[in-house]
């Protein structure tokens, strides 16, 4: 009797194996967590054909990550008064007229409170169409996060690993992120309130 | 429905025809029991005036087998007929891939719980992209407003009407974790929920017999019902579809998040992922050491929902 029982599990036993490879076994590996640290090959999403060229304008990321180089969203092209040194010419220019005219909707709050950054701590007193850091280099628009990474270098490390900022459309394929200035607005970076957009119901409902 | 779990209990100890012939009259109870779709509505169930032709597909596709017994000309087969269906019905085109999972990936995400700000951008994206029931609200996705050091999302409040973020209180989204060791599988009676070697944990809609088992086994509240026949207006269905994923589902199945197994196996991040605007979501190759998701694991401080339970969710929740 316990003979037959145990010849009869067995036999659905393979019988279940034949038919539906069940899940323990496909997986095959054991745990998540020992899958992951078996996998130390590096994986070359490059050869996933249906990834195709964003539209976007991106450039080559003046850094690298753990995978190697990486691109990042191009700012240049989205900044609607670039170039800035058609309005800004050798010609004074005062920071009132600025704030009155053409950046009214420019509100500064950016910096320690009661500390806010002015315009030329960020951008090239001389050289309009550039940012400039404290040491007085230049920095294209197009790699502000060289820039914001000097005081956020804790953000920049997370953006450059990946924990912090956002890939572009594409899991695999060649890595593009979006650049700091692409979701913050540098002159006020906290992200804005707003209603949710829809709710959701308890979980046990 | 108590009926019906009686009915179901009975069917785990018979033979495998029986079960087919059981779940068969279960659904032809099903498809008469459906309500005809309103006008611009699209459903996935059977309408009421159907052509001869159309008729003949449906009785073809009722007796494919489960999918991962079909053979790729099964697959094609049952492709086409959905297609073509899709096309008499409403006349839309919509595009149902096989699209097979990738070697060498391992799907697994992180959710940034210190970053995220409560906006739904997600909720709303899976919705559109998964052809949600609009009808019921169904949505894989649930975001919770949450007191600073609670951790249980079930005491979180997912009904905010009011700006966010919330000085001092956090988001936290829960969703189907794509357990590796998952409790949903075991629970089905008719293997027809089941995990992709890419570690998506996928429903054949066609062979859910609807018993909800795997619902009441899920520690997570990971999957959803379909009571009724599942509404979608037609200007806003996703026409890129997957069989395992995003196409239409039909009254008395389940169904749950795929991880967009239709975007995903096309190197795309998931909908979620792509619309959140704050970045809070980490999507990518547990097997690729390079990846962000393994950059997260090994650089930050992460931990799993109700980890004692040993289901290994492959989602984490991570803070800055
Ligand atoms: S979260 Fe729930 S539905 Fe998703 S795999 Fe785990 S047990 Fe199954
Ligand atoms: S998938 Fe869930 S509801 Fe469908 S047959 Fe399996 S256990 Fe029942």
């Amino acid at each position: 009797m316990k003979i037959l029982a145990y010849g009869s599990g067995l036999f659905f036993l393979l019988l279940g194996a034949a038919l539906l490879t069940c899940p323990a076994v496909m997986a095959g590996q054991g745990s998540v967590l020992e899958r992951i640290h078996g996998a130390e090959e590096p994986f070359d999403s490059m050869e996933i054909e249906s990834v195709q060229q964003l539209t976007l304008k991106t450039v080559a990321a003046k850094e690298s990550y753990q995978g190697g180089e990486f691109r990042v969203l191009a700012r240049k092209e989205f900044i609607s008064r670039f170039r800035c040194s058609v309005c800004h010419t050798e010609k004074p220019m005062l920071a009132q007229d600025g704030v009155l005219f053409t950046h009214s909707d420019i509100r500064i709050n950016h910096g320690r409170a009661g500390d806010a950054l002015i315009c030329i701590e960020c951008h090239h007193e001389k050289e309009r169409d550039f940012l400039v850091d404290s040491q007085g280099r230049k920095i294209d628009f197009d790699h502000s996060y060289q820039l914001c990474g000097k005081c956020h270098f804790r953000q920049k490390r997370d953006w450059i690993g990946g924990a912090h900022g956002k890939r572009e459309t594409y899991w695999a394929g060649e890595r593009v992120v979006r650049n700091c200035t692409s979701c913050h607005n540098p002159h006020s970076p906290a992200f804005a309130k707003k209603m949710p957009e829809t709710y959701s119901l308890p979980l046990d409902e | 429905m108590d009926n019906r779990n009686k009915e179901e209990g009975q069917i785990k100890k018979d033979d495998p025809i029986k079960r087919k012939s059981t779940r068969r009259s279960f659904m032809k109870g099903l498809s008469l029991a459906a309500a005809a779709g309103s006008a611009g509505l699209v459903t996935g169930g059977c309408g009421d005036s159907a052509t001869a032709e159309e008729m003949g597909l449906k009785w073809e596709e009722y007796f494919k087998t489960n999918y991962r017994l079909m053979t790729q000309e099964e697959k094609d087969e049952t492709v086409a007929r959905l297609e073509k269906l899709a096309k008499l019905r409403y006349d839309l085109d919509v595009k149902v891939s096989t699209q097979e999972p990738l070697e060498r990936v391992l799907y697994g995400y992180a959710f940034n719980i210190s970053r995220c700000k409560g906006y739904m951008d997600c909720v709303e994206a899976c919705v559109k992209e998964n052809n949600l029931d609009r009808k019921s609200k169904t949505q894989y996705i649930r975001l919770f407003e949450m007191e600073p050091g609670q951790l249980d999302p079930t005491s979180g409040e997912g009904k905010y009407f009011h700006e966010v973020p919330v000085d001092n209180k956090f988001y936290m989204g829960v969703q189907c974790f794509h357990c590796e060791n998952a409790p949903c599988i075991k629970a089905c009676p008719t293997k027809a929920t089941w995990q992709e070697p890419d570690g998506i944990v996928v429903v054949d809609y066609d062979w859910c017999i609807g018993c909800r088992y795997c619902l009441a086994a899920c520690p997570y509240w990971g999957r959803r019902f379909n009571w009724g026949e599942p509404e979608v207006p037609r200007e806003e269905i996703t026409k890129k579809q997957h069989y395992l994923g995003n196409r239409m589902r039909m009254k008395g199945v389940m169904e749950k998040c795929t991880f967009c197994i239709q975007r995903t196996r096309d190197g795309k991040l998931p909908a979620c992922a792509e619309a959140c605007p704050t970045g809070s979501r980490v999507f990518g190759n547990l097997l690729d050491p390079d990846s962000e998701i393994r950059f997260v694991l090994e650089n930050k401080k992460v931990f799993r929902f109700k980890e004692e339970l040993g289901t290994d969710p492959k989602f984490w929740y991570f803070m800055d």
